[in-house]
């Protein structure tokens, strides 16, 4: 088994609305977005970001534009005014929460 | 259709916030490449200062960059033939249409160079608040409640010949639509398709580059980020569209860029609910027909929504003060550590739920999600921000951070301080029936 981080095989964004922060990745190719779709799992990513954020996470596949959609809609309670974080909209880096797991490829038998 | 037929319309985003740059619109004026530039200039929360303003004065409420905006652009769009469609009327579109009327004038577009500016209200709804079906009970002061509007009267306003639409709370999408809408194919897979582009479009430079962190290469420069194309679209009339940039403008636009925005802040992305139709994004190609030239088809339409959503605005009790104090030199980390200890027990009186304490460079933004930083900073800033119950306890906070230079680990310094109210947005939904956007004529 080898590993590899999420951000160098796929692009992502995040945004919010209200107390949700929802999370884009589109994969570089079909096989990578495979590889995101086997491992990422709404289990997965509401695991990663639960050290961070409160809530569950909903998980939306749009195979055709190798797409996954990740919406935690109580992770931003209050919306973005309410933080105790420095400033507004720290949630614009929430992304890198994703970017930089790391996940196991599969070795070739 | 072909990408080689005509399009109905051409638009280009000028603006995808209030603070956003002022010239990617007048270089999208003045190429003569769009027929129509959307400047989308209104946040949820944008609407907060303008209600306020408002109150106290009846003639103003809309965006206070109204000048600054549109004096470099209302003559070279008016010079080529380039419509205006904005929602930076804010809380009050009737006084900007005026005070667009008046820039107009003393620019000395008047007489036969005259402006028609159309205002589009309608969408202040607190009036009818009961009859608002709200998401949870409205707690604390209601500021305003802004029912999101439609592409439709926005049309009915640019086909009757205006050159500026100002508008308030509607659907950013609807803003680009509407210069499609009466142009468009029957039925609702074209005005899908326009909306769609709509989305695409709301944010500016998001689309072309922005906000952008390509896998592996192709990073924009610092000059490239400097002068960042805004995106224009050539929209035909069965909704597909050629999205693309202005030939001398740097960006980056592909198939990545377009799918990050097509889901930006989206939820089920097969469901989403605009004021004129639920779109379901999940058919959307984007096919790349040229450098920075995407090709988009496949918007369909699951019909008009049964209700239009509503934004309202909640005022809570009390402020979020947010301090720093900084700290230099060799052993910074430890003495700002040391100083968010002390300040920490200071601060006691404040339940940990209502007060974060951490370091700016180390772990203020992604908190235990961090990086773990391979060097200790060389400079870094102990943060704190505590909701707090009244003005006086803002100050105490603001005061304990100053108080650290005198009285806390060596070399304390370069404090700043802020306090905001506590603004929060309340999601509630209306019948469509009971809203009726309104068009008030100004003319310069």
């Amino acid at each position: 088994m080898t590993a590899v981080r999420v951000g160098d095989i796929a692009t992502g964004r995040a945004g919010d609305k209200g107390n949700v922060l929802d999370l884009t990745l589109v994969a570089r190719d079909a096989a990578t977005y495979a590889l995101l779709a086997r491992t990422l799992t709404a289990d997965a990513v509401r695991i990663a970001l639960n050290r961070v954020v409160p809530g569950p996470v909903l998980r939306y596949e749009i195979p055709a534009l190798r797409a996954l959609k990740y919406v935690a809609s109580e992770a931003l309670a209050g919306g973005v005014y309410a933080t105790l974080r420095p400033g507004l909209h720290w949630q614009k880096a929430a992304i890198w929460l994703l970017l930089d797991l790391d996940i196991e490829k599969e070795s070739k038998p | 259709m072909s990408a080689a037929a005509k399009p109905v319309c051409s638009i280009g985003a000028g603006a995808g916030f209030a603070g956003d740059r002022i010239d990617p619109a007048v270089a999208l004026a003045a190429s003569g490449a769009v027929d129509t530039v959307v400047l989308e200039c209104l946040a949820e929360r944008t609407l907060v200062p303008a209600l306020k303003a408002r109150a106290d004065n009846a003639s103003t409420g809309f965006d206070t960059r109204l000048r600054r905006r549109l004096t470099p652009l209302l003559p070279v769009a008016v010079a080529n033939r380039c419509r205006i469609v904005s929602n930076l009327g804010a809380a009050n579109p009737r006084a900007a249409a005026q005070a667009i009327a008046q820039l107009a004038s003393e620019l000395g577009l008047h007489g036969a160079q005259g402006i028609r500016v159309a205002a589009v209200h309608g969408d202040d709804v607190l009036h009818l608040r009961d009859k608002i079906a709200w998401v949870r009970p409205v707690e604390g002061k209601l500021l305003g409640a802004h029912a999101y509007l439609g592409a439709g009267a926005l049309a009915e306003a640019l086909d009757g010949g205006a050159n500026v639409v100002v508008t308030g709370r509607v659907a950013d999408s609807a803003l680009f639509a509407a210069a499609a809408m009466n142009h468009l194919e029957p039925g609702a897979t074209a005005l899908a398709g326009a909306i769609s582009v709509g989305h695409l479009l709301e944010c500016g430079g998001q689309l072309t580059g922005g906000n952008y962190d390509p896998i592996g290469q192709g990073l924009l420069s610092a000059a490239d980020y400097a002068r960042l194309g805004y995106p224009l679209a050539h929209v035909h009339a069965d909704g597909s569209a050629e999205i693309t940039l202005l030939d001398d403008a740097p960006g980056l636009l592909n198939a990545d860029t377009c799918t990050l925005q097509l889901f930006y802040e989206v939820h089920d992305p097969a469901r989403y609910a605009t004021p004129d139709l639920i779109l379901d994004f999940t058919g959307i190609r984007f096919e790349q027909v040229g450098k920075n030239r995407i090709h988009m088809s496949g918007a369909r339409s699951l019909g008009p929504p049964p209700t239009l959503k509503v934004a309202g605005f909640l005022e809570l009790p009390g402020y979020i003060a947010d301090c720093e104090i900084g700290f230099a030199g060799t052993g910074a980390l430890a003495r700002a550590q040391r100083a968010a200890a002390a300040l920490r027990l200071r601060l006691s009186d404040w339940r940990d739920e209502d007060i974060a304490i951490d370091l700016v460079g180390v772990n203020s933004i992604l908190r235990a999600g961090s990086l773990p930083s391979l060097a200790a900073p060389a400079e870094l800033r102990v943060h704190v921000s505590a909701r707090c119950v009244d003005l006086e306890a803002a100050q105490t906070i603001e005061d304990e951070i100053y108080a650290l230079t005198l009285s806390g680990p060596a070399g304390g310094c370069s404090v700043r301080s802020e306090r905001r109210p506590r603004i929060e947005v309340l999601d509630g939904f209306i019948a469509p029936e009971l809203v009726k956007p309104e068009i008030e004529w100004s003319q310069s």
